[in-house]
């Protein structure tokens, strides 16, 4: 592996710790103002990062329960994303880059985006329900504007993972080449 | 063959150039492939034919 390589997958091995970090800020945040705001209404003002769900507090508790529990489910499931991401760079080896727990570990992070992807696009639906019935929570859309994208990524890692699976089979036939 | 020319692994495995893994790996018949460079030294090695050392077997599994 070259120098330049070598310095590129250091650097995206930083900057997927700090974007875990980060990740896990935001879903730890957002679980503890949720539990907060169930209790003490005031809190649903500013559950994270400016997001007022008050009046969806006030008036439909029920509903307020089920939105705030997609932004949790979706933050959680990315700060997982990127603890697979994590550990990946941990477990990579460039000398014999092909094993089974990386393969097994890329499957995962398909799986993961994919489930994502398929919570996104349900939490989209019910938002619009909710917006139907004249409730104005637009702002939260931020939590799963990218469900596009991330159905797309499950694809292409997917691929990637069988992709992988078969370098396995060619790096055991290798090793097995007498 | 190598019973035949009264040859030890060890001793194959320093005139062939192969690691003593690698040899019994081929012995034992874990090996998918096998180099014609390989295979052509161990029968310069062992003064044979590849069919001396090589045979078919049904797979039973």
């Amino acid at each position: 592996m070259s120098k330049n390589q070598d310095f590129v997958i250091k650097a995206l091995y930083v900057v997927s710790w700090f974007i875990f970090i980060g990740l896990c800020i935001e879903s730890g945040a957002l679980i503890f103002n949720f539990t907060y705001a169930i209790v003490n209404p005031i809190a649903a003002q500013n559950i994270y990062k400016g997001l007022d769900l008050s009046v969806l507090h006030q008036k439909q508790f029920a509903h307020f329960i089920g939105l705030m529990s997609f932004i949790v489910v979706i933050s959680t499931l990315k700060a997982y994303l990127f603890y697979l991401v994590v550990k990946i760079f941990m477990k990579l080896n460039f000398v014999k880059p092909f094993s089974a727990e990386i393969a097994r570990l890329i499957e995962k992070i398909s799986l993961e985006v994919f489930s994502i992807a398929i919570v996104g696009i349900l939490a989209k639906q019910y938002t619009k329900k909710l917006v139907e019935l004249g409730y104005d929570i637009s702002f939260a859309n931020e939590y799963w504007s990218d469900t596009g994208a991330f159905l797309m990524m499950a694809a292409i890692v997917y691929v990637i993972a069988q992709i992988f699976k078969r370098g396995i089979e060619l790096q055991n036939e290798n090793d097995l080449t007498v | 063959m190598m019973a035949k020319r009264k040859m030890s692994l060890n001793e194959l495995s320093e005139k062939v150039g192969l690691t003593l893994s690698n040899l019994s790996i081929l012995k034992t018949g874990k090996a998918k492939a096998i180099r014609f460079t390989t295979l052509e030294s161990i029968c310069k090695v062992l003064d044979c034919q590849p069919g001396d050392i090589l045979e078919f077997e049904l797979d039973k599994r």
